[in-house]
């Protein structure tokens, strides 16, 4: 009896991961196959970009100030506060900018999905496109997908930035360095990690890997948990809570891996 | 005060704990009388619809839409052997009991669903067998009004009916436009009036008539409709009864109609496929049905 059920599961979840890849390989295929919906990527790049700038901002500028605040406490004991900008910007672009800018649009922009994709689903929208001759992966979830792609880089760009800037303030006022010296081991830890193709500094392929893969995930599981959406408005809200669990653990998960793979083969 | 008032005073009066012995044969008495009167009341239709058609020369083409031995199971077995038929012009509507399948029939003919055995044939043109691709150019061909409408709630009226146009169309947008607003006309809705609506803003009947003239905008040669008068009232039941007689007579497109509501069915159905017990347990005209002396359909009639 148990053997039967543990059988039934595991049966489900190969079935679901067999429907996730085949979801994520149609959408991503259908980046290249016309008709190009241009109006819904735009739409959805201002709905994912645009909209989610105030949490990173906010997110980003916080995290960086305490980020500092709590470097400041552990470089003092070993006299070496000169190179705060020099961790603070190693922990922002490496890992706390892409974890914490995919953490964020996870919460805002993938229970959205899920949400919006579960309600058509629910209501017969989505059986409707499919009546009107309208492929609903290429309609719906391509643009989804190629909207975070490109928007979540860009996400985690602006949230090194602020959080790089919040450092600088503690610098400046609870340390008192000068904000030349800040800057300037900023770009040196920046320089430090070698360099891909002779210009590329190996920080900023980990740094941007890392939120385009992020972005991969979170639309797609957000767009497979909508799609898959049964059971009314209540289907609605567990695809929602579904989705924010599942994409936070996964982008935890992979930011491990692929920090292991990124290192191994960028490492100088 | 007449005798039926005076009987309802004395049952009123009477104290709860005092058995009423006369309750049930006296209900099941009126329940039969109720039912007589309701079949009356659908061979009279019947006998109507059937002259205006016998007028009208609806149903006498080719077969259009074709279901040939249909069977298909989930986890249970849903359809068993179904087989029935449209002409042109047809409007078949299959009745039958809540969750016997009749939706599953329309997601067979639009190919979103494939059966386990058995044809679905489109002008002759088997569809089972068809790729994800050729399914989208055969869906084509048909428009579909849903139980709850399925207007896109991000798109205005006038988006919703426009969206097949610029989908598979290469019309300009004036054309469009002109499209559209014939077909809200066709539709009784004023184009000034709707067409900058949000789905949010309308009421459930205006809903499934904006439905209506979505799934004419491409002007299908066959439409499908998904329980049309479900959840409205009996004016607005009567307007989309309308409509859809409306559609056969002036544009003759050939249509299914899945529906629990039998009244309408007789009206506008020129003939009625019935499923009970996942078969079809009857198919043939309204007139054809209300003679029937199967216990199973004269109990399925008088239960309306």
């Amino acid at each position: 009896m148990i053997l039967e059920s543990f059988n039934d599961a595991a049966k489900r979840s190969i079935y679901s991961l067999q429907e996730f890849f085949a979801l994520a390989g149609k959408a991503i295929g259908f980046i290249f196959v016309k008709p190009f919906y241009a109006g819904d990527l735009f739409q959805q790049m201002d709905a994912i970009g645009v909209g989610s700038l105030g949490i990173v901002l906010l997110t980003g500028f916080f995290t960086g100030m305490v980020l500092a605040l709590q470097s400041a406490v552990q470089l003092q004991t070993f006299g070496a506060t000169d190179y705060i900008g020099s961790l603070i910007a190693g922990s922002m672009i490496r890992e706390l900018g892409p974890v914490l800018a995919g953490l964020m649009v996870a919460g805002r922009v993938g229970s959205g999905i899920a949400a919006q994709l579960g309600s058509m689903r629910v209501t017969e929208q989505i059986d409707a496109l499919n009546t009107l001759g309208t492929d609903p992966i290429k309609k719906l979830v391509t643009p989804r997908v190629l909207a975070s792609l490109i928007m979540l880089p860009v996400l985690t760009v602006i949230n090194d930035f602020v959080g790089i800037l919040g450092g600088s303030i503690i610098a400046k006022f609870y340390l008192g360095k000068p904000a030349s010296l800040y800057w300037r081991t900023v770009f040196e830890q920046m320089l430090s990690g070698g360099f891909t193709l002779h210009y590329i500094p190996n920080d900023f392929i980990q740094g941007l890997t890392k939120p385009f893969v992020f972005g991969g995930i979170i639309s797609l599981v957000a767009c497979y948990h909508g799609l898959k959406t049964t059971g009314g408005t209540e289907g609605v809200g567990n695809a929602t809570t579904r989705t924010v669990v599942s994409a936070s653990i996964l982008i935890l998960v992979v930011d491990y891996f692929l920090t292991q793979i990124i290192l191994a083969v960028f490492q100088p | 005060m007449s005798d039926d008032e005076d009987r309802r005073g004395k049952d009123e009066r009477r104290h709860p704990s005092e058995k009423d012995e006369t309750a049930m044969p006296r209900r099941a008495h009126d329940s039969g009388r109720v039912r007589a009167a309701i079949r009356t009341e659908l061979e009279e239709v019947a006998e109507s619809t059937a002259e205006l058609q016998a007028r009208t020369g609806v149903g006498h083409g080719e077969k259009v839409i074709t279901l040939e031995n249909i069977s298909l199971a989930f986890e249970d077995p849903i359809l068993e052997n179904v087989s029935f038929y449209a002409k042109s012009g047809d409007t078949v509507v299959v009745v039958g009991e809540s969750g016997t399948g009749k939706s599953t029939i329309l997601k067979l003919l639009l190919r979103l669903l494939i059966p386990d055995k058995g044809r679905v044939l489109i002008d002759g043109e088997d569809i089972t067998g068809l790729t994800f691709d050729e399914a989208l150019k055969v869906r084509q061909k048909m428009g579909m009004v849903f139980q709850g409408a399925a207007l896109f709630d991000s798109m205005t009226v006038y988006e919703n009916v426009a969206y097949p146009l610029r989908e598979h169309t290469v019309l300009s947008e004036d054309a469009i436009e002109a499209r559209v607003r014939e077909k809200l006309q066709f539709v009784d809705l004023e184009p000034d009036r709707v067409m900058d609506q949000m789905p949010s803003e309308l009421s459930g009947g205006m809903k499934k008539r904006v439905g209506i003239a979505r799934g004419l905008a491409n002007n299908p040669e066959i439409m499908l409709y998904d329980e049309p008068t479900s959840g409205l009232d009996p004016l607005t039941t009567a307007t989309i009864t309308y409509l859809i007689l409306k559609l056969q007579r002036e544009l003759g497109v050939t249509s299914i109609v899945v529906s629990h509501d039998i009244r309408s069915a007789f009206r506008m159905g020129s003939k009625i496929a019935l499923l009970a017990n996942r078969r079809i347990g009857f198919f043939g005209t309204p007139e054809e049905m209300t003679g029937s002396d199967d216990p199973y359909i004269r109990e399925f009639l008088g239960g309306f």
